[in-house]
């Protein structure tokens, strides 16, 4: 299906709003304002914790929910007034448990997408096997969905949301509850994917995931973005909020590490001291500091996405 | 029972957990405006044959019979008290506790035998003021009684099937169904049992609900003698269910932990 | 279009073969059967057996409408597919109408299994005296069913515990839609309102068909059973628009 002549990016997002009115409840205003662009090929990163409007957007953009007000285009095609155009054109591959015929096998949930997908009768069953072969499902294809693990269920998912061959894909927090292999495994997919040329959405909550993943990530909480980052400076911004806990340092060691350059402060509880670091570099001095004098009781661990939040907004005084 | 203050403590939280989820289900107007309204129906439509036969006595025998199935009705849902318990997953942590489950479950349901007794006999008195069956005074109170023997008998019964259905989650429908309709056809509900084979005839004894339901009639009728025997059968019948349900759900509950089907195996 | 209701037929074939229960009505039709008919031999009055073989198809009918046509979209918005089919090119009615064809077909099997149950096992076989009636009451009776179902598969997902009712609404209109007992003997203030259901004019045609007698007015009593179907399609129509309305605008039966 051509594009929309003259439209350069895959996804546009203008101004969307989206207000949810539960019954006997104060509207909640899920989506404030949200502008962000995507190009054709690119993998785009929706970063933020749960609540923050991710999947809200995501179901605006796969036309199953309309915004309150805005514009959101999917290969210059309007998800409200162009509907019809845009359905074929995308792919959706929401996680969890539900949204497959547990009964049925994955192939016969595969065949019946494909139906609807619109997918020439003789296509069908070809495409259902090439992708159960791809997600690696082959040799599950004939078993019933309910019999899967979580890992499966949600490489069927992916298989499912390709049925239609889409261009545009919408992944809502795909990894959520897979195990770290299994969560490698499908990130690697979905590297395939794009190299094949399709533009992918995806919505996490992990920041590892989202640096290791996209070409470009946008941080959204409480339905506004905050920024939109490249995987580079979102890296660069978790290491600013670094830390490194150690045990059995004395106070004349910790007085030397407070000394590096980089180093912003140490808390010290018992024979316990955490060291938050701002810079690659001073992580790399304090690490080398504190072996060289013996010590073997180092963990180093990564901020949290609220403290990058918060150093976000904190150095641009953006409110939020 | 070898701490009978403690077991009876058992059952009566048993009986207040399990009315209380009951009474999230219906409120006054649901359950007279939608239960009630449908077990009314279905003895009027029994009733109603009476009428397309032109015979009065049809359509009090019908009439009656299908009053007091529905006190055996509800009894023998008690058979769906092992999905409920699965459903929110504390099957397996009922089967882990040091209670007989079999106590807790029985408690549990019992007020499936209240409700029972509430529709079997609100359904005899309005639908038999509307076919103006004579309700003799005041030997008509036996019926109170005796209706909820039968609710009584028809729970043993059905606890005795939830124990077979531990192991065979995806039959709970069909048994239960089929189960009921079984029950209307060869219990005397409909017909008397002398219209049936002998052997089916044979069977229907061994059941709840046959007993019960001629002692009521003879109690209608004023034939006052065998009421008591019959009675006393209805009795026999329901304890020796529940005999069978203690000696057997024992051994279910531990094939069933065994094999994992007391899990939530959706 | 047609595409999406072969899908949805295709879906609701293997639904149907992994899920036991949905046989039930199946199940229970034979003892039905022999209720009734116990019923009136014992009653004396044998020869009303065609009414009381003729009332547990209608029993299964009603069973297919209300619980497989209840939970079509139902069991969607449960398993959380309704929103994926909501974005999906095919249209979501066109597959729901797929799903609701084949209830009502296999729903039309109660009536060839009653029939095979009175011949056999009951040995009163019934004779279609008036056959052309027969066939046509039978079908406009499945286009009055399907439209049943889809009405309660609108109806159940709108409508908030509205299968926790579906205990409440069998006999009542058992009783009004006068499947066994002719609607002519109940109380001339119900009449009107049995009229309304469609069960009401198919159960007398089919009386009718199996009598020696003529049958008076086939082609109105047929074209009521038609149009109460149409106007059942009516209400369905607008109230499945308002499930996907309810998607997109409220986002309510979707995902948690």
């Amino acid at each position: 299906m051509p594009d929309n002549p003259g439209e350069a990016s895959a996804v546009v997002v203008d101004q969307v709003v989206r207000v949810f009115t539960p019954r006997r409840q104060p509207p909640v205003r899920a989506l404030d304002n949200v502008s962000l662009t995507i190009d054709p090929g690119e993998v785009h990163g929706l970063l933020g914790p749960n609540g923050a409007g991710k999947t809200t957007l995501v179901k605006i953009l796969s036309t199953v929910l309309l915004p309150t007000s805005g514009r959101a285009t999917i290969c210059g095609y309007d998800v409200v007034r162009a509907t019809r155009q845009v359905q074929p054109l995308i792919g959706i591959v929401f996680g969890g448990e539900r949204g497959l015929y547990t009964r049925l096998t994955a192939r016969q949930n595969l065949e019946y997408w494909g139906a609807l997908y619109r997918l020439p009768g003789a296509q069908v069953r070809p495409r259902a096997n090439a992708l159960l072969e791809r997600v690696g499902l082959a040799d599950k294809a004939e078993k019933r969905v309910e019999t899967y693990s979580r890992g499966m269920k949600q490489r069927l998912h992916l298989a499912r949301g390709l049925m239609g061959d889409a261009r545009v894909l919408f992944l809502d927090e795909p990894t959520t509850g897979m195990d770290p292999l299994a969560a490698r495994d499908f990130r690697r997919l979905v590297g395939e994917l794009k190299g094949e040329g399709r533009t992918i959405l995806l919505a996490t909550h992990d920041m590892v995931e989202a640096e290791t993943v996209c070409d470009r990530v946008t941080l959204i909480d409480h339905g506004r973005i905050i920024a939109t980052e490249t995987p580079r400076s979102l890296s660069q911004m978790m290491s600013r909020f670094q830390r490194v806990d150690v045990e059995g340092a004395d106070t004349a060691l910790l007085d030397e590490v407070r000394a590096i350059a980089g180093v912003m402060g140490v808390e010290t509880e018992d024979a316990s001291a955490r060291i938050q670091v701002d810079t690659e570099d001073a992580l790399r001095a304090v690490l080398k500091l504190v072996v060289d004098r013996g010590i073997t009781a180092v963990q180093t661990s990564l901020p949290s996405l609220e403290e990058v939040y918060v150093g976000l907004i904190g150095d641009r005084g953006l409110e939020v | 029972m070898r701490h009978p203050a403690r077991t009876l403590r058992i059952m009566r939280y048993a009986f207040l957990s399990g009315a209380q989820d009951y009474a999230s289900i219906y409120t006054w107007k649901s359950w007279l405006g939608g239960w009630f309204v449908r077990v009314l129906s279905q003895v009027v439509f029994f009733a109603l044959i009476g009428k397309l036969l032109r015979s009065d006595q049809q359509t009090w025998y019908l009439l009656v019979g299908n009053a007091v199935m529905l006190a055996a009705m509800e009894g023998i849902w008690a058979l769906n008290l092992v999905n409920w318990e699965r459903d929110s997953g504390t099957l397996q942590l009922l089967a882990a506790s040091p209670s007989n489950p079999v106590v807790v479950f029985a408690a549990r349901g019992s007020y499936l035998i209240a409700d029972g007794l509430a529709s079997s006999l609100g359904a005899l008195l309005v639908v038999g003021l509307l076919f103006r069956l004579p309700l003799p005074w005041p030997r008509v109170l036996l019926v109170i009684p005796l209706t909820l023997l039968v609710g009584a008998s028809g729970y043993c019964f059905g606890t005795f099937l939830a124990g077979i259905l531990i192991r065979a989650r995806n039959l709970n429908g069909i048994v239960s169904n089929v189960g009921i309709i079984t029950f209307m056809t060869l219990c005397g509900v409909n017909v008397p049992l002398a219209a049936y084979p002998a052997p089916v005839a044979f069977v229907a004894k061994f059941v709840p609900l046959t007993h019960g339901l001629v002692a009521i009639r003879d109690v209608l009728a004023g034939n006052l003698g065998p009421v008591a025997g019959q009675a006393g059968l209805e009795a026999a019948v329901g304890l020796a269910w529940l005999g069978l349900c203690l000696v057997t759900f024992g051994r279910f509950v531990r094939h069933g932990r065994r094999d994992g089907s007391l899990e939530f195996a959706n | 279009m047609v595409r999406g209701v072969l899908a949805g037929v295709r879906l609701q074939l293997i639904l149907y073969r992994q899920y036991p229960d949905s046989f039930i009505p199946l199940m229970t039709a034979p003892l039905y059967t022999i209720i009734f008919v116990m019923i009136v031999r014992h009653g004396g009055r044998a020869d009303l057996s065609g009414y009381a073989v003729v009332a547990p198809a209608f029993i299964s009918l009603w069973w297919f409408a209300l619980f497989h046509g209840g939970l079509v979209v139902n069991s969607d918005r449960w398993s959380q597919t309704l929103e994926l089919h909501v974005a999906a090119p095919t249209s979501f009615p066109a597959v729901i109408f797929g799903r609701i064809l084949t209830v009502t077909l296999v729903g039309q099997l109660s009536f060839v299994e009653v029939w095979l149950v009175g011949k056999y096992l009951l040995r009163t076989p019934i004779a279609i005296q008036h056959p052309g009636v027969l066939t046509a009451t039978l079908l406009a009776t499945a286009f009055a069913m399907a439209a049943t179902a889809l009405f309660m598969a609108c109806l159940f997902v709108l409508v908030r515990n509205a299968f926790t009712m579906t205990n409440s609404i069998s006999y009542p209109f058992y009783v009004l839609g006068g499947i066994l007992v002719p609607v002519a003997l109940l109380p001339g203030f119900v009449q009107p309102v049995s009229r309304l259901v469609f069960l009401s004019w198919s159960a007398d045609l089919l009386r009718a068909s199996l009598s020696a007698a003529p049958v008076a007015d086939v082609g109105f009593r047929l074209a009521m059973i038609v149009l109460l179907g149409a106007a059942g399609f009516a209400v369905a129509a607008d109230l499945m628009r308002r499930v996907v309305q309810r998607v997109r605008n409220t986002g309510e039966l979707g995902l948690r």
